[in-house]
Order: structure tokens, then C-alpha cells, then sequence
């Protein structure tokens, strides 16, 4: 398998009064293209700031990060965001659609933000296929405050998937839902990693969510603490998960 | 701590908010002081106007035309029961100078006044700052205005010739009278010479008025009317202190209507901003509002703790207003020098006009707050804590306050503004105003899209995203464009104004004059005095000259101007239009003597019709019956408006001693050698080569610097709303950082986030400024058909005023989005998304 992304001795510390503190100490990891990775943690553990990092949203104090061979430091802040406008997606725990846009404009952003024609060709395909990837056909000209909450997040994963990008950063993307709708936003991202290849980082503290992936980065104290390989599954039964938590006493 | 006390830091936490909302109010009161102390200065330069004119003379006596007032006239008014003392005095002009040479251009000239050396102080003071005062009747002596002095470098002592109608006179200068001297309409070049020397000098034994002092206790109205009865040998005019004064105010009426209708635009557009800050702390604030009101604070505490940082910035933004209006004030007077028949003599800066000043910029900025304040005081602790502000009600509440704010400044305005017909325009200015501005939300999407198109053809969506960003509060969006839209049209409607102004001046001149030059006399040239007959020797290609004369008739008890001309030269030159009568008939008809030709405005204002008869008063005594034959559009421009035309037959028996003016036509085919011979021998008879073009281009100056100023205290208005712009841009931002942040988590760069807020500014910008093309035309235009023009849609436009107006309306709110844009571009992503 090749690896996609790879991270080398993060550190990130932020100036807090006249302290500072030290959100990431040193992290190293790598992910390989087509992986569902989990990274599992309590509130304050250090993974969103993680996430946010490895994604290029937030830059380490040091440390490096390469997304597909790239060295995200080494990039100026416009070839970042094209790096992360082409070959990222992100979904937030908050929906983060934009209120007066519909469906097909929310999910088309990333191509209108490029300069492209969403309406027509290829692109109109794309957009096509991953609205009824998140099961929304039929609500394309739906505002967000039309939706519920379920499918303003189906909409934001939509949004995420739509340049096709190397890797998909989900940030908590079920924590301001309820557990079935959780479940559909979960299910579909399972669906476009095993459909479709797709390279997928979730953060989540809970672990019938981390269930989902493939493999399970346990973070603490901004370091990983451990990782749980669970492969590739059928079902996404939590309790072999929890399990092995509780052996670690975590 | 304090409610002020939070205030205040609340304030300091947005300190180039606070002080850009600052700044906006003291620019609005700073446009309100500069108007109240132009307005003082000039009610200041009447009074002292009256006071030299007058000084502590009950009434005046002044004569038609240049025969002046009859030894026998002058004997009447002494003997009239009531009157104690009386100071005659004979005005002319003159050049100074021994000698005036040939082809040079003529050197500015002064006016001679000469006095009674006993009985003119008994009536005036007159103010030396050197020398001594005139003493005896026949000396040989005069005093000299100061400015005079320092002009041609005159000192006591100094020789001074002058050119009388026989040998020029040599007087010594013994006084410098303080300033422009004791004259209104001289420019400040005043000699002041005995009656007598000056009666001899300018062979006449009349006087051009008599100032008159009623005996103590006698009442003027009883010797104003003894007066009457007693002055029927020859044409007069009677006037007492306060007519003088009221006829000097009516000329700079319109003047202070537009100054007052100015500032109260530039306050609207302060008060806006102030609303549009304080709108914006709500909102921003709404969680700490909310905490306030969960620890206990109550709604009336909230609302105070509102009002309290409006009283900050009020008092802040008043006082900076008023010292940055005496800089305003200074420059205004200092720029205008002249308004209406008023020389502003220096720049006045009333202390009193700084207390109202003050007092409506505080209490328009606590009327902008009261809105927010109330809002926030109605803000339920749990609902501050937990959402957003319900949108719709502030919506709603921000066009009542609109409209409130409006009707609070038009009664500010009407109460502050001097009375006078110009207070009925700048009602109806101002009515036009607030309807377009409450039109602005209905058209709001309309606009933005057609004001979006240039912008969506390079940038679609930066275009996309400012439009949807415009529209989604169009009631702050209004209040935005509002203030820019009327600053914008104000440029455009005062330049329309001036741009009609100085057409018609244009037109008026080419359509009376019958010639392509003029040659103009500070004295009247009577025709014995050959000087026709030596032009045309001297320069033999001269087609035609034709004398013209202006002067005063008694029409109807009141002073009416009128003109000697010769209808031929009117008829071969093809001037005048006429809107009755038959124009060759008319013509003719004047020359033969009996007949007027009358302006159309005096025409519908006794209402003269064609056939009609006027009857004139003479110097002989028997009136001149004149019939009316015909009335044309425009005439000859008097000292105070358009003339009735008469002959010069009719003219030598209503007293007119000669030509003031000849028009020249030269034959066709004459060399261009010609008018610099004409130049040359005109100099010798000490008369002014003018061209048309000259006389043009002194009406553009004067049109524009009258009009430069208003457009300047109009741009006032512009950058207050740049100030609004910057605010409601910030705002924008503030409201969409998590949709800020999500275009940069999806691939927007720093720079299209910049943009996008540019463009927005763009689109306000150039929405502005159409919505004030358009409203400014319309202004325009009613305020052109209010003074009485009419429009002319073909050349009315003023096109450069409508491109800069446009330019600048883009220009000033691009610039205002660099801070706003900065702020966008900047924000860092991962709190942007998590913002709440």
C-alpha cells in the first residue's frame, strides 16, 4: 500500500496568559491510501489540534507533515490552500454550510472557490454522484435551514467528497447528532472507503464511532498513546474495541 | 465597576471602531459649526455692512441714475419737518494714476466718495488707522481705504491724481480708513474726498444720497412720510436701516439654505454611523449583554450602559467637530470672500454657535443609540446566551429609525436654518432624499446585481458571495447606501445646479449682447463726447457700435433695473428671443421712442402683457408713458436682475447721461490686428476691453467656487459615509467568520477572501453611486425648477460631475474595505470554523 500522509515529530504549543501550552509533543505517524484511521481521545487530549495540522488548517511550531509526498511546510499559504482545496476534505462537528446557499451550491464550493462551472459537464456529475452517495437526492435545492441536522452534515461530508480529494479530515462529524443520524453520517463515509477508495482520518471520542476504522490512534497528553489495528470489517461492532481500551486501562 | 466605567472600556476594546464612529460625528457636527458660524459671519458682515453704509442714520435718501439728487431735492429733504441733521454724499468711479497708457491693461479702479467733512461724522464713524480726518469743505486732501493703501502701496502723504471731467486733480492723502472702508460693492478701493472738491471735480452739483437723522423723540415713520410728500420733483428711493440690512440678507438666502441643508445631511450621515456602531456592539456584545442580565443587571441598566458609550462618543466626536469646524469655517469664508452682495470681512467663529453645535451632535448621537440601547435592554438572558438577535424585529426597527431620524434633523434644520425661500427647497430636497433612501431595500437585489456586473465578469464568485453578503441584512445594507447614496447625490444635483447656472449665465450673455466684445466705462460716455466716432477712425474695420447703458427706473414704487439700447443693432445681430410681440416691429419701435421691451421675469411679475402701458417717473417731473412691445426671454442683466429695454431717446429723458458699455461687431473679413488696435485705443478713453469669453469665464469662477464649496461640505458627507462602510464591512466579517472560515477549510485563498470583501465594497460603492446619479439628477433638477429654471435634459446633465461622482463613490468604498477586507483574509481558519 502507499503511504499518503505522513507526520514526523510534531510539536504545537500555544501562548496561554504568560504559559504556554504544549497541545502536541512530538507526534509520528503515517497513513496509507484507502485507510479508515480513527484518532480517539478525551476532550483536551490534543487530536482535533492534531487533525488541524495534519490537514494544513494550522501550521506545527515544528515538526513536518507530507500529504502525498508534499512537504506542507515547505508550501507558501496559497499552494496550501490549493493543496488542501485539491486533494483535501474536512467535515466539522458544526455542519458549517454556508445559510444562503442550497444543497448542489454548498457541495460545488470547492469547484466555484477554483473557478470552475459547476453547472455543467463533469463536474455536475461529481456533484450528482456524491448527493446521492449521502442519500440526498431529491433535496438538491434544499437551503440549509430547509434540512435537519442529519442532512446538513451529509451535505458538509458531500461537500468534502466532491474534489474526489486523497484524504478526508472528519473532525467529531457526529457529536452534535443524535445516534441514528450519527449512524448514516458514519455508514456513509464507511461506503466511500470501501467504494471508492477513499482515505479517510476521523477524530471522535467515542468509541462506537472509532469502530468504523480501520485502525484506531489513541491520543493523550498530544502524543499517541497507542494504536488498535481492528482491519478491515463488515460489521463496526464497538466491543472488541472497548475491550482493548480496557486492557490498556484507558 | 460602574455602567459608564464598562462603557468606557467597552469603547477602548474597539478603539478604531470607536474612534472611526467618533470621527463621523465630529465630521457632521464639524460641517453644522462651520454653516452656523459661516451663517454668523455673514449676519456679522451685514450688521457691520449696514453699519458703514448707514452708520446712525434714521433714513436714506439715495438717487435713480447718474444725475443724482438735485440741489433742490437736497434742500427739500434738510427742511423736512423732524429732520435734525443730513450728510450728503456723491459717489463715482474713477482710475487713479496721472497718466493710463496706451495698449496697457486698464489698472482696477476706485471708487470716490465724496462727504460733507462736518456733517458725515454726526451720522458716521469713520475708522482711521493713520492721518487725521477730512475738516474743511474745498481741502484739497482724501482718505484712502486701507486695503487701498496696502494695494498700491499708498502711505499718508502720498499725491494721489485723479481724472474728473475736466483736468486731473491732485489730492494728498491724509487718513487710512480701516479696511475695505466704508462701502459695500467698491472691492475696498475707497478714496474719500470734501463734497465740494469732489462735485467740482466731476462738474455736478448733485449728490448720489442723503442719510438723514430725525430729531430725538420724533417718530421716522412721520418723516418718512413728510418725506414723500415733499420729494416729487425727481425719482428716489427711501430707505431705512433695516431695508438696506433685509436686502443684504435676501442675497445670501439661498447661500445659508443650502450650507444648512448640507450639514444636515452630513448629521444624518453621522447619526448613521453612530446607529450602525452602536447596532453592531449589540450584536457583538449580545453574550455579554446577556451575562449582565444574568447577574442581575436590569433592562433600564443595559440600556444606560448603551446610551452610556453613545454619550462617550458623542462628546468625543462633538468637540473634535467643533475644532475641526472653525478650521472648516476659516476656509469657507476665507475661499468664498463674497456672498451675494455681503463681503465676508473675516472669518467669524461665534462662541454661541458652538454650544448648539455641541449640544445636536450629542443629542444625535444618543437619538442613534436609542434604537440599539433599547434593543439590547430587551435582550432576554437566555436567549443571549444561546442565539443570535432576532434579525427581522432589528430590521424593521433600523427604517422606523430611519425615518426618525430624518424627521429629528429636518426640525434640527428648520429650527437652526435662517428663514428665507430657500427653507421651502431644502424641504422638498430633503423629502426627495428620504423617499429615495426608503426606496433602497425594494430595490436593493436589482441594484446590487446590475452594480455586481463589472465585478462578475473578472471575479464571479467574490461577486456571488459579496452580493449574497449584501442582502442578507438589506436594512443595514440601506442605511449604508443611504448615507452614500445622498452624499453622492448632493455632489451630483449641486453640480447640476452650477452646471445650469453657468449655462444660463452663458447663454444669457451670448443672447443680449449685441457684439462679440464689449468695451465697458466706470463712468457714463455721453455721446457729444465723440468717443463712437474715434473708435470707428481709429479702427476702421469695426462693423458697429453699439452704446448700451444701465440704470434704475421707479416702476410701480419700486426700483426696477433697466437698459438703453439701440433696437437695430439688437435686430442686426439677431439677439434677444422673444415669447411675445413681433420682434422687428419691437425693436424698431424702442428706437423710435414710447416703447419697452420687458424681461420675461419682470413680465410675469407685474404681470405685463403686449400693448399694455408702464409709466415712468422723470427727473422733469413728467412721467414717461412707455407701451409694452414686447417681452422677451432674457435681457440685459441690471445691479440686480434683468432690465426692461428702452431706447436711448426714452433713456436721455429718464436722466441716463451716457453709455456705460459699447458692444463691438467688426466687419467680417477684419484682420486679427484689429482688436489689438481697438484694445490700444480703448485704453485711452479708459475703457475695459472685455470678450465674451472673459465675461464667461468670471461667471464659471464665481459659479464655481460658490459651488466647489458645496460640493466640498457635500463630500463631507461621502467620507462620513466611507467611515459607515468601513463599520457595516467590519460588521459583515464578524457575522460570516465561521462562513469565512469554512471557504478557507474548502480551498479559498487569502486573497480571495480579500477580494471578496473588495468586491463588496466595489458593489456598494458603485450601487451607491448610480442610486445617487439617479436621485442627484432628480434633485438636480427640482431644485433648478424651484429657483425658477427650467431643465434642459440634452445639456443639463453635468456628465463630469456624474463620472466623478461615480469614481468616487467606488474609489472611497474600496478604500473603506482595506481594514474590514485585512481582517477577513486574516482570520485564522481553525477558530474561524468554531466560531459561534
Amino acid at each position: 500500500m502507499t503511504v499518503i500522509l505522513e507526520a514526523f515529530h510534531l510539536t504545537r504549543t500555544y501562548p496561554l496568559g504568560a504559559t504556554t501550552v504544549e497541545a502536541l509533543r512530538g507526534v509520528s505517524l503515517s497513513v496509507e491510501a484507502g485507510e479508515f484511521v480513527a484518532l480517539m481521545g478525551p476532550s483536551g487530549s490534543g487530536k482535533s489540534t492534531l487533525l488541524q495540522v495534519l490537514g494544513g488548517l494550522d501550521r506545527p511550531t515544528s515538526g513536518e507533515v507530507t500529504l502525498e509526498g508534499k512537504d506542507l511546510g515547505s508550501l507558501s499559504d496559497d499552494e496550501a490552500t490549493r493543496l488542501r482545496r485539491d486533494r483535501t476534505g474536512f467535515v466539522f462537528q458544526s455542519f458549517n454550510l454556508i445559510p444562503l446557499l442550497d444543497v448542489v451550491e454548498n457541495v460545488a464550493l470547492p469547484f466555484t472557490i477554483a473557478g470552475g462551472d459547476p453547472t455543467r459537464g463533469e463536474l455536475a456529475d461529481r456533484i450528482r454522484d456524491v448527493i446521492e452517495l449521502v442519500d440526498l437526492t431529491g433535496k438538491e435545492h434544499h437551503k440549509p435551514d430547509q434540512l435537519s441536522a442529519g442532512e446538513q452534515q451529509r451535505v458538509a461530508v458531500a461537500r468534502a467528497l466532491v474534489t474526489r480529494p486523497a484524504l478526508l479530515f472528519a473532525d467529531e462529524p457526529t457529536g452534535n447528532l443524535d445516534y441514528t443520524t450519527g449512524t448514516e453520517i458514519l455508514d456513509a463515509l464507511k461506503r466511500s472507503c470501501v467504494e471508492r477508495g477513499q482515505t479517510i482520518v476521523l477524530v471522535t471520542h467515542d468509541a462506537k464511532a472509532a469502530a468504523y476504522a480501520d485502525r484506531v490512534m489513541v491520543v493523550g497528553d498530544g502524543q499517541i498513546r497507542e494504536t488498535i489495528e481492528l482491519g478491515r470489517r463488515d460489521t463496526h461492532e464497538a466491543t472488541p474495541l472497548i475491550a482493548r481500551l480496557a486492557q490498556l486501562g484507558l | 465597576m460602574s455602567l459608564t466605567r464598562l462603557a468606557w472600556r467597552s469603547l477602548r476594546a474597539r478603539t478604531l471602531r470607536s474612534l472611526l464612529s467618533g470621527l463621523g460625528v465630529a465630521l457632521g457636527v464639524a460641517v453644522l459649526f462651520a454653516g452656523l458660524a459661516t451663517n454668523a459671519g455673514i449676519d456679522s458682515s451685514v450688521n457691520s455692512t449696514v453699519r458703514d453704509l448707514v452708520g446712525r442714520a434714521d433714513l436714506r435718501v439715495a438717487a435713480f441714475g447718474e444725475h443724482g439728487l438735485t440741489p433742490e431735492t437736497v434742500r427739500a429733504i434738510k427742511e423736512t419737518p423732524g429732520v435734525e441733521v443730513i450728510a450728503p454724499a456723491l459717489q463715482r468711479r474713477i482710475y487713479l494714476g496721472p497718466d493710463i497708457d496706451a495698449g496697457q491693461a486698464l489698472p482696477p479702479p476706485v471708487t470716490v466718495l465724496g462727504i460733507d467733512p462736518v456733517a458725515e461724522p454726526q451720522l458716521h464713524d469713520l475708522h482711521l488707522i493713520a492721518g487725521s480726518l477730512l475738516r474743511e469743505p474745498t481741502e484739497p486732501s482724501a482718505l484712502i481705504s486701507e486695503q487701498l493703501a496696502n494695494e498700491d502701496g499708498l502711505t499718508v502723504g502720498a499725491p494721489i491724481t485723479m481724472q474728473g471731467t475736466g483736468d486731473r486733480v491732485t489730492y494728498r492723502v491724509i487718513g487710512i480708513l480701516a479696511g475695505e472702508g466704508p462701502l459695500n460693492g467698491a472691492f475696498g478701493r475707497i478714496v474719500v474726498v470734501p463734497l465740494q472738491t469732489a462735485q467740482a471735480v466731476f462738474g455736478d452739483d448733485a449728490v448720489t444720497r442723503v442719510d438723514i437723522g430725525v430729531t430725538a423723540g420724533t417718530d421716522v415713520g412721520t418723516v418718512s412720510d413728510a418725506l414723500v410728500a415733499r420729494l416729487v420733483t425727481q425719482p428716489y428711493v427711501l430707505s431705512t436701516p433695516q431695508d438696506i440690512a433685509a436686502t443684504l440678507r435676501n442675497s445670501t438666502a439661498d447661500f445659508q439654505a443650502t450650507t444648512a441643508l448640507i450639514a444636515a445631511i452630513a448629521l444624518f450621515a453621522g447619526a448613521f454611523l453612530i446607529f450602525n456602531t452602536l447596532s453592531m456592539t449589540v450584536v457583538e456584545q449580545v453574550r455579554d449583554v446577556g451575562l449582565l442580565r444574568a447577574a442581575g443587571a436590569t433592562r433600564r441598566q443595559v440600556t444606560r450602559f448603551m446610551l452610556s458609550q453613545a454619550l462617550v462618543l458623542g462628546v468625543f466626536g462633538s468637540l473634535l467637530g467643533v475644532g475641526l469646524g472653525v478650521l472648516l469655517a476659516a476656509g469657507m469664508v476665507a475661499y468664498v470672500r463674497t456672498i451675494g452682495s455681503v463681503t465676508l470681512q473675516r472669518p467669524a467663529i461665534p462662541p454661541d454657535a458652538a454650544v448648539p453645535a455641541v449640544l445636536v451632535g450629542i443629542g444625535g448621537t444618543r437619538a442613534a443609540a436609542l434604537e440599539p440601547a433599547r434593543r439590547a435592554g430587551r435582550i432576554q438572558p437566555v436567549e443571549a446566551l444561546k442565539a443570535r438577535l432576532d434579525l427581522p424585529s432589528a430590521r424593521r426597527a433600523r427604517l422606523r429609525w430611519l425615518v426618525g431620524v430624518f424627521v429629528i434633523v429636518t426640525i434640527v434644520g428648520l429650527i437652526a436654518a435662517p428663514r428665507g425661500a430657500g427653507v421651502v427647497q431644502a424641504l422638498v430636497v430633503y423629502a426627495v432624499l428620504l423617499v429615495g433612501t426608503l426606496c433602497i431595500p425594494l430595490i436593493l437585489p436589482a441594484v446590487a446585481r446590475l452594480a455586481g456586473i463589472p465585478f462578475r465578469v473578472i471575479l464571479r464568485f467574490e461577486e456571488r458571495l459579496a452580493r449574497s453578503a449584501m442582502v442578507r441584512d438589506p436594512s443595514r445594507s440601506t442605511l449604508t447606501l443611504g448615507a452614500l447614496t445622498i452624499g453622492l447625490a448632493m455632489i451630483v444635483a449641486l453640480g447640476g445646479v452650477g452646471q445650469h447656472a453657468r449655462a444660463a449665465a452663458g447663454a444669457w450673455i451670448a443672447d443680449v449682447v449685441p457684439g462679440e466684445l464689449i468695451l465697458s466705462s466706470i463712468r457714463p460716455v455721453a455721446p457729444d463726447e465723440g468717443v463712437e466716432a474715434d473708435l470707428r477712425a481709429a479702427v476702421p474695420s469695426i462693423a458697429r457700435i453699439s452704446p448700451i447703458a444701465t440704470f434704475d427706473v421707479a416702476l410701480e414704487g419700486a426700483r426696477t433695473d433697466a437698459a438703453a439700447v439701440v433696437g437695430a443693432d439688437l435686430a442686426a445681430d439677431g439677439r434677444l428671443r422673444f415669447t411675445a410681440g413681433d420682434r422687428a416691429s419691437a425693436l424698431a419701435a424702442i428706437d423710435a421712442g414710447g416703447a419697452t421691451i420687458v424681461p420675461a421675469g419682470l413680465a410675469d411679475r407685474l404681470g405685463l402683457a403686449v400693448g399694455q402701458t408702464l409709466t415712468v417717473p422723470t427727473d422733469s417731473g413728467t412721467p414717461l408713458d412707455l407701451r409694452v412691445v414686447g417681452i422677451v426671454e432674457r435681457s440685459i442683466p441690471g445691479s440686480g436682475g434683468e432690465a426692461m429695454l428702452v431706447g436711448w431717446k426714452d433713456a436721455t429723458s429718464l436722466g441716463v447721461a451716457g453709455a456705460d458699455a459699447f458692444a463691438i461687431r467688426f466687419a467680417s473679413g477684419a484682420p486679427a490686428s484689429a482688436r489689438d488696435e481697438l484694445r490700444a485705443v480703448a485704453t485711452t478713453y479708459a475703457l475695459d476691453y472685455v470678450t465674451l469669453d472673459r465675461i464667461k469665464g468670471a461667471i464659471d469662477d464665481a459659479f464655481g467656487r460658490i459651488f466647489g464649496l458645496f460640493d466640498a461640505l457635500a463630500a463631507v458627507a461621502v467620507l462620513i459615509a466611507a467611515l459607515g462602510i468601513v463599520n457595516t464591512l467590519t460588521m459583515n466579517v464578524i457575522e460570516r467568520v465561521r462562513e469565512i472560515g469554512i471557504l478557507r477549510a474548502a480551498g479559498m485563498t487569502r486573497r480571495q477572501v480579500w477580494r471578496s470583501v473588495v468586491v463588496e465594497a466595489g458593489i456598494l460603492g458603485l450601487a451607491g453611486a448610480l442610486l445617487g446619479v439617479i436621485l442627484g439628477l432628480i434633485v438636480g433638477g427640482l431644485m433648478v425648477v424651484l429657483a425658477g429654471g427650467r431643465i434642459d435634459v440634452a445639456t443639463g446633465i453635468p456628465w463630469q460631475i456624474v463620472g466623478l461622482s461615480i469614481m468616487l463613490g467606488i474609489a472611497v468604498a474600496m478604500l473603506a474595505a482595506a481594514y474590514p477586507a485585512r481582517l477577513a483574509s486574516r482570520l485564522p481558519i481553525v477558530r474561524a470554523v468554531r466560531f459561534e
